[in-house]
């Protein structure tokens, strides 16, 4: 009995020993890698790969700053990547010597979140605005005046995504406010007029936005640009608003954090999913658009059938908070929801 | 392992020796520092912490995570009284009350009813009071979202009956309660019933022998004997539904914060984690302060009979 014990203890930690050289386990947004290359990936290098979702830089972010997360890739988007690797968290593995930086098409390498490029590879890129259901909507869209400003058909009949960062950036767009003004009287502004939007707003919320929205819940929603793409694609009447005051830009990065047990693996993937062939696969199933060179040729979302993926409007990239101007953007947010 | 339980059996006299009692509790003991008192003693800590300048916290003593709960900047840049937090602790207090009572209303009858039926129906009942419990409650409150929602069955039912198109029974208060008193109703029906079933009927027939009417014999003889099942069922929906979160943003459309969603809220975007953990803090001491009200009474109540 004893004997049998022991070789299964034995066993049993030789296996795992073996497994753990083979995993990687990824902190992502949630559904935003392809799972064709999770697959393709596992078999090529007899990989275990795990996937988490997340659907906040701040989940993120918490959970990280609690500490050995257990994680080998995440990926924040660029303003909370600057924060991360202030903070330390993040492992610096030489992106810019990897074959993934020789695919980032020039504009988007050594940006201010990572100027060395030293941390991060961008996997993806895309806006946030408002999207409208073309069935109970057919008014104008070209200004966030439709939608800070609601009238006739989309009064009462607009929701805002529960995250204050988005919809006070927008708002700050609207108004010619700069991002993160640490000016209490301009942020001031920014509550007055979320205060008299709110009369029109239905909801508040970053749950089930799909549903909501192909439903005919609400008439239009703060949205992000894949995600209306994805919507139009199969089939809902949605359309994303190309407001000419611009849209709220953001860029997500693949990251190691601190102290991850799978360095190696990690970096085999940021390799893998880097390829042109692979990253054409990955914007196709995610439906954002691709910082990295991909086979034009075999892209699903092109001018023609995703418009709101190629904006004709300015895109102005979210910026890194100082806590001064972070703190009235959560007074704001507070207040509204007060 | 069956040897080793045998073994122990043969030997009474080693069993006293080491004091079973306590041995035997280690396992709870553990369980209760590890999962209990050493997590309220971090949040403890961390809500007197220094906040970080991008969330988490230096440790130090620092008060202002509970200042802020009353006194913030203004607009115009002075220190002033802020009654923001406060209507939000007010609001969540409330609504936790009125799906109490809600409940409390709903319960009774119901546990009454199936305290009333014959053996094997009762357990049949009980199974499907408790049925809702084996599914994710997302998913209940989505159920819901389809229930109340544009195009759902009650919305239909009312167009037929000449109710304006457009209307809406989504995104307001009313639906977050039905969500809310729909997902804590059976944690009240349950020890209700318990102690409903264990009434002795010849008690109700002697107040009735004793010219007490129905209302009488209820408010005299039933509910005094069935308070501790209904303090516990008020315990189990109350402190759940003060914490909650889901309902109030999914049902009530988010419009207003609720303490749940306040915490998340400093712990997330505000990224200011002390000022979470003492509204956490203020969060459970007002329920301890509801529990040991609770149990006073009940004490009181005991020591009277």
């Amino acid at each position: 009995m004893t004997k049998f014990y022991a070789a299964t203890a034995i066993a049993l930690c030789f296996g795992s020993a073996v497994a753990a050289e083979g995993t990687l386990n990824l902190y992502v947004w949630s559904d935003s890698i392809a799972p064709e290359l999770i697959e393709k990936f596992s078999n090529e290098y007899d990989v275990q790969v795990n996937v988490d979702g997340y659907s906040s830089n701040e989940d993120l972010l918490t959970k990280l700053q609690a500490g050995s997360s257990g994680y080998d890739i995440a990926s924040p988007s660029q303003h909370f990547l600057r924060i991360m690797i202030d903070a330390g968290l993040l492992e610096n593995f030489g992106a810019n010597t990897l074959d993934a930086y020789a695919n980032i098409q020039e504009k988007y390498r050594n940006q201010w979140w990572d100027e060395t490029q030293e941390y991060s590879i961008p996997i993806a890129y895309g806006s946030a605005g408002f999207a409208v259901n073309t069935d109970e909507y057919t008014g104008p869209t070209d200004s966030l005046k439709y939608f800070f400003e609601p009238e006739g058909e989309l009064a009462g009949r607009i929701a805002m995504l529960s995250y204050p960062d988005e919809v006070v950036g927008a708002a700050q767009l609207y108004l010619g406010v700069p991002f993160c003004s640490e000016d209490p009287a301009e942020m001031k502004r920014v509550l007055d007029l979320l205060m008299a939007q709110k009369e029109s707003v239905a909801v508040y919320s970053s749950d089930n936005i799909e549903g909501r929205m192909g439903s005919g819940e609400v008439a239009a929603h703060f949205w992000w640009d894949g995600e209306v793409v994805r919507a139009a694609a199969s089939g809902a009447p949605v359309e994303y608003a190309m407001t000419k005051e611009g849209l709220v830009g953001w860029i997500d990065s693949l990251v190691i954090p601190k102290g991850a047990q799978n360095r190696e693996n990690a970096i085999r993937f940021i390799e893998f999913i880097s390829t042109p062939e692979n990253a054409t696969i990955q914007m196709n199933h995610y439906a954002h658009s691709s910082p990295m060179n991909v086979i034009e040729a075999e892209k699903k979302y092109t001018v023609e059938n995703a418009p709101g993926l190629y904006p004709t409007v300015p895109v102005v990239m979210s910026r890194t908070c100082s806590p001064k101007a972070q703190d009235l953007v959560t007074r704001v947010w507070t207040q509204l929801l007060q | 392992m069956s040897e080793a339980t045998a073994h122990h059996t043969d030997t009474p006299q080693r069993r006293r020796q080491i004091n079973l009692p306590y041995v035997g509790l280690a396992p709870a003991w553990l369980l209760m520092i590890f999962a209990l008192i050493i997590p309220i003693l971090i949040i403890i800590a961390v809500s007197f912490a220094v906040r970080g300048a991008y969330g988490g916290f230096d440790w130090g003593f620092d008060l202002s995570g509970y200042r802020q709960i009353l006194f913030n900047e203004g607009w115009t840049g002075e220190m002033e009284f802020t009654p923001q937090y406060l209507i939000i602790i007010l609001r969540t207090i409330l609504l936790a009350t009125v799906t109490t009572v809600l409940c409390l209303i709903l319960a009774v009858p119901v546990a009454y009813w199936i305290a009333g039926q014959p053996g094997h129906r009762k357990s049949v009942l009980v199974f499907l009071v408790t049925l809702p419990f084996w599914m994710s409650m997302i998913l209940r409150v989505y159920a819901w979202m389809i229930i109340l929602g544009k195009d759902g069955p009650l919305l239909r039912f009312f167009e037929f009956f000449g109710a304006p198109s457009g209307m809406t029974l989504m995104y307001n208060d009313g639906a977050t309660l039905a969500a809310m008193v729909y997902t804590y109703i059976p944690l009240m029906v349950l020890p209700v019933f318990a102690s409903i079933e264990k009434l002795d009927g010849t008690l109700i027939e002697a107040a009735h022998d004793l010219y007490g009417n129905r209302w009488t014999t209820l408010r005299r003889v039933i509910l005094p004997l069935t308070a501790p099942g209904i303090a516990s069922g008020v315990i189990l929906v109350f402190v759940p539904a003060f914490g909650a979160v889901l309902e109030p943003t999914l049902m009530g459309g988010g419009k207003q914060m609720m303490m749940g969603s306040l915490i998340q809220l400093q712990f997330g975007g505000g990224r200011n984690w002390p000022f979470g953990a003492a509204i956490a803090m203020i969060l459970m001491m007002f329920v301890m302060l509801v529990l040991i009200g609770l149990a006073l009474r009940s004490a009181r109540n005991e020591g009277e009979s």
